[in-house]
């Protein structure tokens, strides 16, 4: 069954979006990474403009982070404090993020700029979970010990040195920690800029920066996480559709309600298989969508002149 | 059918008020092309009546728009938009007939009332080598002409008697919306004797298009409607989940 999308203005099959969104929600709950990353390259590759593709998959991202901060905040898990400073920084740094985002739109040049930064974040993820299932598996297959836990802590120790010596100290009560606030305001206006160029929640970047940089207990960050991803992904999703009027709402919504059934049937599959069978499996798809966008960069052009026709 | 019959009735008026009539009279079988989803183009049947040696020329022109062309180039093996060029206000479809058999003649003509390929119009608002304009202009031409919007070479008209006339006008699926003009010109000897314009109105219907008119006109609503969709939908899929599917 075919649907008009008004916004990417391209038909579809609607089954075809409706299994995007199961896959890239049950692949979102079973490892809980955002489904952006998976989402915005396939929309990519079935037509989707990028730029529509990017702004859409934002606009899902609030809906998957809402139903899972839902679940955390029954639970106690989220340090609302911590969680304002970081929408501080990554309000101001999606609205930046937008404001790029346009200018490079307008300069014609968001696709290169999307693909790039797709290939390098999908390259080095894909590239660093295989080298890490590659580690389990020789551990659990011959009991030998890698100790790079204890490298990374090392490398990490001048950076931590620094940070303590930042001024505007304040005591985070609820995770413990005492820390400045340039430091979470700076972390997530990093990510608000990944969040408008590339469509992702930012989790990938921001959970581990709260474990190792702001050395919060491991319970409370993913729920304070997606507390932020959710403002996040809601100024980037409202500046998009105001500046670019890039959010199609049709795409929005069919990848919303599929991805999260998805998203509920992949979170409770995750208890039931092995976990370094699966996250071997999750790189090396993201390894073939970073081939497939690598792929479409090297390509010789059919025509090396592109027309585009002006609203 | 429709056409057939329209075209019938219109003869038969012809054929009676050709006393009245100028050196010239042409109609068409609709004003209107309504664009929705399912649209797969449209032909409008036009047809006329000549009372005078000469030779007819009839253009079809869309509605006004900007275009950009880009030249990819490579850099580390890495193909992006180069150059760029802002063509503004030109003609967003593009269609010629003529009667002429002679090519020479019909340039010259065609030159005198700035119609065909040469002479259409593109406004550019960087300074820029003639020969870097022209070679993108070129290309600018031949993209439209890809995507079935322009066609720049003449195509003949069919003539039922030495007076009547029809022509099948074609615009494909992807026409861009707007009003678009149809001229009819009887051209003897170099002077037009008689001129007729016609408009024809593109429009899209269907809730497509009130989406996008919606999230163009109303951005700041619609952002807000894209914002809150996805907070209430994140809600309920969380409250369902959690009512009726336990882990």
């Amino acid at each position: 069954m075919q649907i008009y999308l008004p916004i990417a203005e391209i038909p579809v099959n609607i089954f075809l979006i409706l299994a995007l969104g199961l896959l890239t929600g049950f692949l979102a709950g079973m490892f809980g990474i955002g489904g952006g990353f998976l989402a915005t390259p396939f929309l990519i590759f079935i037509g989707v403009p990028s730029p529509v593709a990017v702004s859409t998959s934002t606009n899902q991202i609030i809906a998957a982070s809402i139903s899972g901060l839902l679940a955390h905040f029954k639970k106690g898990n989220v340090d609302i404090k911590m969680g304002l400073f970081l929408v501080i920084g990554g309000v101001i740094g999606s609205s930046i993020g937008v404001s790029i985002f346009s200018i490079l739109k307008n300069a014609g040049q968001i696709d290169l700029v999307i693909a790039i930064t797709y290939v390098l974040f999908l390259g080095s993820i894909s590239l660093m979970m295989l080298s890490d299932s590659f580690r389990n598996f020789i551990d659990r297959k011959f009991g030998m010990d890698w100790h790079h836990h204890n490298e990374e802590a090392v490398k990490f120790q001048w950076l931590l040195k620094k940070i303590d010596n930042l001024p505007f100290k304040t005591y985070f009560s609820r995770s413990e920690v005492y820390i400045s606030i340039l430091v979470p305001i700076t972390l997530s206006f990093g990510v608000g800029i990944l969040v408008s160029l590339m469509g992702v929640g930012g989790g990938f970047l921001m959970i581990p920066a709260m474990l190792y940089i702001l050395r919060m207990p491991s319970s409370l960050v993913v729920g304070t996480s997606l507390f932020q991803i959710v403002f996040i992904a809601s100024n980037a999703t409202f500046l998009q559709a105001v500046t670019g009027n890039n959010v199609d709402i049709v795409l929005g919504i069919l990848m919303i309600i599929s991805s999260a059934i998805g998203a509920q049937v992949g979170s409770r599959v995750a208890y039931k298989v092995d976990a370094n069978a699966t996250r071997t499996f999750l790189a090396v798809l993201l390894l073939l969508i970073c081939f497939k966008m690598m792929f479409q960069l090297f390509s010789q052009p059919g025509n090396i002149y592109s027309l585009d026709i002006l609203k | 059918m429709k056409f057939l019959k329209f075209f019938y009735t219109f003869c038969f008026l012809l054929i009676n008020i050709e006393a009245y009539a100028g050196p010239l009279i042409s109609g068409i079988s609709s004003n209107e092309i309504n664009v929705d989803t399912e649209f797969k183009g449209a032909q409008i049947l036009l047809f006329g009546a000549k009372n005078d040696a000469g030779d007819v020329v009839i253009t079809v022109r869309g509605p006004r728009k900007n275009f950009i062309i880009s030249k990819k180039e490579n850099l580390l093996g890495v193909w992006f938009n180069g150059e760029r060029i802002k063509f503004k206000n030109s003609y967003g479809f593009y269609s010629l007939f003529s009667t002429y058999n002679d090519g020479e003649m019909i340039q010259q003509d065609l030159n005198e009332y700035e119609l065909g390929k040469n002479n259409i119009q593109f406004e550019i608002q960087d300074n820029l080598s003639p020969s870097k304009i022209n070679e993108f202009r070129i290309q600018l031409v031949e993209l439209l002409e890809q995507k079935n919007l322009y066609s720049v070479s003449t195509k003949p008209i069919d003539f039922l008697d030495e007076t009547l006339f029809k022509l099948i006008i074609d615009f494909p699926k992807n026409i861009l919306l707007g009003t678009y003009i149809i001229e009819v010109y009887l051209i003897n000897n170099g002077s037009v004797l008689s001129f007729q314009s016609i408009p024809v109105y593109v429009n899209q219907i269907g809730i497509s298009a009130k989406i996008s008119n919606f999230a163009l006109s109303q951005s700041v609503l619609y952002g807000l409607i894209a914002v809150f969709l996805a907070i209430f939908v994140g809600c309920l899929a969380n409250y369902l989940f959690a009512r009726f599917i336990k882990k």
